[in-house]
């Protein structure tokens, strides 16, 4: 039957540069292997070839990204990623969410990132260029093998957005609607879930693939670095590399947590939810890599934790992504992306990296220079320190975020925890004593020399900043009414952070913004962790349970921060009373309106009114959203889990 | 054997000893017959709703309660009670989890996770006519 009005021109031209860019990247690898290997006459002939067939995978990748935003502005439903991800209701606005809402959309924006950055890599690298690009290329072959959708003896590789289209799919070829020519006149796309439909969901996935990608350019220059016997050159050039990596998928982190905070009804920022552990792993050891950098770099000593940690946050970014894509999380988070049976795929993409990491360390082991024992009065040895302590917390939540993969592997039924409290219990017995152990080394490690330091000259130092750090966490631990020890401490040590690189900034640096990066960088990270600490502590949940049955029967159930609202009814919660005014409808969303009032004297006096909201979605089931009031020094958060 | 190696060794033993810990302290995948052989400790179940038997559900009594019948993947049935509200969608769901542990006749959950097939999958094509 010939249908009418379908685009397959479109379809083909995307699978078109699909496949030219993986073969591209294919060739781009091996050319550039050849001239790693070549001697100087015959160098330049095959590193011009792998840099011209990165180009052309470049502008293959390219064309895949607009190929698809073309076929999702246009609403071309007869492609089954088009109508799984966008609908003719879908505002312009969410097409980027729409674009990278699925696994095949966010492959194409992470091999996006590496066009980018390998583009700019070729131009910076110099002399590393083929080793490094070899690597880089080859990084590629397996992310476009995830976009390709061919079939290999029986088993598909990858999931193609161009040829599958919506009549083909196994779940729908038999429906009666692909028996008519027109079928696509009555055809409107499943939607984008209204999750996501949000400007957060624009700006965060973009950031957080584009950290994801920083994270290879220093994986590739290490095994370049292994692989030429060089274990001090690469540092140099990776330097600014893994600055910009830190800092980016930092921020795309912190934007996950605004955006969890903000729109999402997990009630808080941060839920040690297995997805965002995910994206939390790599950015640990990461910042553990950028310190043992700067150890390299100044003393020579440190090879082997620098090349270990720099290949683990690479391999930890594979794991998050084998973890988060292949199914094996099930039900037990909330934003996995569906499974595509890419299993198999993912855990070679996995294993080829993490065996090559490996073997690389290990034939390497023997020949990295021999280091002097460092002095404890060094920077080095606190850096070396605080090094192993980050390892350890990535360690830590990559076992309890792994269960499911222990329970593959040993056979046990260990659950993955779904309660909030039960997550914070297990994540922040072990989590809060290393906040505390990185701030307190944060505040006083730059004022030691590397080297050695005289002890009694750095003490003196650091008075002002640990006797202030003491007296406002002793203000503190007044105000806020703490008992818990390991607050107290983290309260001081993420205080004594902060003063002690306010000071280091004044008297050692002078206030010279040129040298300050680091000292800015840990007083941001200590304010973050105070920041968690107040507002995680602190929170209280003003809407007790205050029915009249009893809960006891339930043991030990303590879950009552639900109430119910009548129209017009007030009731009373802590200082404020709280009348639910009415609902009123604007598109699909259904506004609650609750007032919250204040009683002075006996007037009732309107404070402010939020405004929760439920999406309407027949398709995919309602969503709730939160409404938030922020005060300088509290937020009330109020949120509809059910309305009549 | 040099100062960094030893504290290495420490650090790692006492981390060790602390994820080893916190790995068998973890509740267990289960159903409902061993759920009712170890009463006393917690449980996650995977099941389905049983959208025949009653579910009460009355907000003006405890917004935060919820009892209703459900399935365990061995064909187990069990009356449920949550101490939650009952979440948008209840009755769409297909597969739910529960967190909780048995008590008398009764399971009793703390947390509830559920899977809507239209939510996470494709579902059913839906046709416009407009």
């Amino acid at each position: 039957m010939e249908y009418i009005g379908e685009h397959l021109w479109a379809g083909q031209l995307g699978n078109l540069f699909v496949i030219v860019s993986f073969v591209a990247a294919l060739l781009s690898t091996y050319a550039y292997f050849k001239s790693s290997k070549e001697t100087e006459e015959h160098k330049d002939s095959w590193s011009d070839l792998g840099r011209l067939a990165f180009r052309i995978h470049s502008i293959g990748v390219v064309g895949v990204v607009g190929m698809l935003f073309f076929m999702l502005l246009n609403n071309y439903f007869e492609y089954h990623y088009v109508w799984q991800h966008s609908s003719k209701s879908l505002p312009i606005r969410y097409v980027f969410s729409a674009f990278w809402e699925g696994q095949e959309g966010s492959f194409i924006l992470w091999s996006f990132w590496h066009v980018i950055l390998g583009n700019l890599l070729i131009r910076s690298a110099k002399n590393w260029e083929s080793t490094v690009m070899t690597v880089f290329s080859s990084v590629q072959i397996f992310l476009t093998s995830m976009i390709l959708g061919v079939v290999v003896l029986d088993y598909k590789l990858g999931s193609n957005p161009f040829t599958v289209l919506l009549r083909e799919h196994p779940q729908f070829q038999n429906i009666p609607l692909f028996s008519s020519e027109n079928y696509l006149e009555k055809l409107d796309g499943r939607g984008l879930n209204p999750l996501l439909q949000n400007y957060w969901m624009t700006i965060h996935p973009p950031t957080l693939f584009l950290g994801f990608a920083s994270t290879l350019v220093p994986f590739a220059f290490a095994i370049a670095g292994l692989w030429k016997r060089d274990y001090q050159g690469w540092i140099k050039p990776v330097l600014p590399w893994t600055i910009f990596g830190v800092m980016v998928l930092g921020i795309g982190i912190l934007m996950g947590g605004a955006w969890a905070y903000e729109a999402l009804s997990f009630g808080g920022f941060w839920a040690w939810d297995p997805v965002e552990n995910a994206s939390l792993v790599p950015w640990i050891t990461f910042v553990g890599a950028l310190h043992v950098m700067h150890v390299q770099k100044t003393r020579g000593n440190a090879a082997p934790t620098t090349f270990a940690m720099t290949i683990f946050t690479f391999i930890l970014v594979l794991y998050s992504t084998f973890l988060t894509r292949s199914g094996i999380l099930g039900e037990s988070s909330v934003h996995a992306f569906t499974d595509l049976g890419m299993y198999g795929h993912l855990l070679s993409y996995l294993m080829f990296f993490f065996a090559l990491g490996l073997t690389m360390f290990f034939i390497n082991l023997k020949k990295f220079p021999k280091a002097e024992d460092d002095a404890f009065s060094s920077r080095e040895f606190w850096m070396f320190v605080g090094t192993l302590v980050l390892a350890l917390s990535a360690i830590h939540i990559t076992i309890m975020t792994s269960k499911p993969v222990i329970n593959l592997i040993f056979g046990t039924k260990m659950a993955l925890d779904i309660g909030a409290q039960e997550r914070f219990d297990i994540y922040h017995s072990f989590q809060i004593p290393v906040v505390i152990v990185i701030t307190s080394m944060i505040a006083f490690t730059q004022f030691l020399k590397y080297k050695k330091s005289d002890g009694k000259a750095v003490f003196r130092k650091l008075a002002i900043s640990s006797l202030s750090a003491l007296i406002i966490t002793g203000l503190f631990t007044f105000a806020f009414d703490y008992t818990n020890p390991y607050y107290i401490l983290m309260l001081f040590s993420a205080m004594f952070a902060i003063t002690g690189n306010i000071e280091y900034l004044i008297r050692i640096l002078k206030g010279n913004i040129n040298k300050a990066g680091s000292s800015i960088a840990h007083i941001g990270f200590a304010l973050i962790m105070l920041g968690a600490l107040l507002s995680t502590s602190k929170s209280i949940v003003i809407s007790e349970n205050s029915s009249s049955i009893d809960l006891e029967s339930l043991g030990d159930i303590k879950n009552n921060e639900n109430i119910l609202l009548y129209q017009n009814d007030t009731v009373k919660l802590q200082d404020y009373y709280v009348t639910f005014i009415g609902k009123r409808k604007e598109g699909v969303n259904i506004f609650y309106d609750v007032k919250y009032m204040k009683k002075i004297d006996s007037d009732y006096i309107t404070e402010f009114t939020l405004s929760p909201r439920i999406q309407l979605n027949p398709q995919m089931g309602n969503v709730a959203e939160p409404d938030t009031r922020h005060f300088l020094y509290k937020d009330i958060y109020t949120h509809v889990t059910y309305a009549d | 054997m040099k100062k960094t190696h030893i504290i290495a060794i420490v650090i790692i033993a006492v981390a060790i000893g602390v994820i080893t810990t916190s790995l068998g302290n973890a509740s267990t995948y289960g159903n409902f017959t061993e759920a009712f052989d170890n009463p006393d400790s917690k449980i996650q179940v995977v099941g389905y709703f049983n959208k025949e038997k009653e579910l009460v559900y009355e907000p003006e009594i405890d917004p935060n309660l919820m009892s209703f019948y459900m399935t365990d993947k061995e064909g187990k049935e069990c009356k449920v009670v949550l101490n939650q509200s009952k979440p948008q969608d209840f009755e769409r769901s297909e597969e739910i989890v529960l967190k909780g542990k048995a008590v008398g006749e009764e399971f009793h959950a703390t947390d509830m996770l559920m899977k809507c097939p239209s939510k996470y999958n494709d579902g059913n094509l839906q046709v416009y006519t407009d």
